[in-house]
């Protein structure tokens, strides 16, 4: 029987779909009874959902700054 | 994105084009930096820019925008490193630091939860790491994480890169790589955890 503690370590494996049909297995069956690592495992899959939207969006500034190195080598190409 | 905005963007069109790039420069810069430093993070990312809207055209649905784009910015950082005759900004990839796991404290000795995450309650889950509050804690966090564990989180969590493809670009091994990547998932996850939890950070 796993340890919540080696369940939390299994757990990034686990959602990248990287683990062995005998470890998915051994989790589950840990899973049917603990509802913390249950818990767990569905906050990481929200957390890791959300990280590619954790960067703040870019300022006009910086914006006008790539977009006018696009115009100016788009006329130097022409 | 939808099938008509996508063939707009991929024909050129710069007002699409600039949303593109409002919604990834920041990411894009915080991929590259630990590649090429801060200093010169900006100007790869703008190099990668030029060539991404070049290349648009070729970009194939089935793939995430993020990750097509992250591919062009990591490349663009390698060609800065060849330029400049450098090695990989850091060449502490393969040390690890030891310090013990975000969550061990959370664990009863027999390894069983001793203080069990607290229930999330989120809108919509896009939105998780978004709360004005909670800001400046993840920037605090991710600026002060080892360099090595945020490369881990910047290049497989945000940006979309197999880990395969990761393990190769950095030269480390895959069990090297998990550790990484769980510590900087734990990281977070303790740090929303405690927010959901206390409404502060
Ligand atoms: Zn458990």
């Amino acid at each position: 029987m796993l340890s919540c503690r080696e369940v939390v370590n299994d757990a990034d494996q686990l959602l990248d779909g990287e683990l062995h049909w005998r470890q998915r297995l051994s989790i589950r069956f840990h899973l049917l009874i603990c509802h913390n690592c249950r818990r767990y495992v569905r906050q990481l899959r929200m957390l890791i959902f959300a990280i590619p939207y954790m960067h703040q969006r870019a300022s006009d500034e910086e914006v006008s700054i790539i977009m006018a190195g696009i115009v100016s080598s788009e006329k130097s190409d022409a | 994105m939808n099938k008509d905005k996508l063939e707009r963007l991929k024909n050129g069109d710069q007002g699409l084009f600039a949303e593109l790039v409002r919604d990834h420069h920041r990411a894009l810069v915080a991929l590259v930096t630990p590649i090429v430093g801060t200093s010169e993070a900006e100007e790869v990312v703008q190099n990668a820019w030029l060539k991404a809207y070049k290349a648009i055209a070729g970009f194939e649905e089935r793939a995430q925008i993020r990750t097509w784009l992250g591919r062009i910015a990591i490349n663009e950082a390698k060609m800065q490193l060849r330029q400049r005759k450098r090695e990989l900004l850091f060449s502490d990839w393969g040390n690890q630091d030891l310090n013990s796991d975000p969550l061990a404290t959370r664990f009863a000795e027999d390894g069983h939860w001793q203080n069990p995450p607290t229930d999330w309650h989120v809108d919509s889950p896009d939105s998780l790491l978004m709360g004005e509050q909670l800001a400046d804690c993840l920037e605090r966090l991710l600026t002060e994480m080892p360099t090595n564990q945020r490369s881990m989180l910047e290049m497989r969590d945000s940006s979309g890169l197999p880990f395969e493809d990761i393990c190769n670009e950095l030269s480390i091994s895959a069990s090297n790589a998990r550790v990484l990547l769980h510590r900087a998932r734990t990281q977070l996850f303790k740090l929303v955890d405690h927010y959901q939890e206390t409404g502060e950070c």
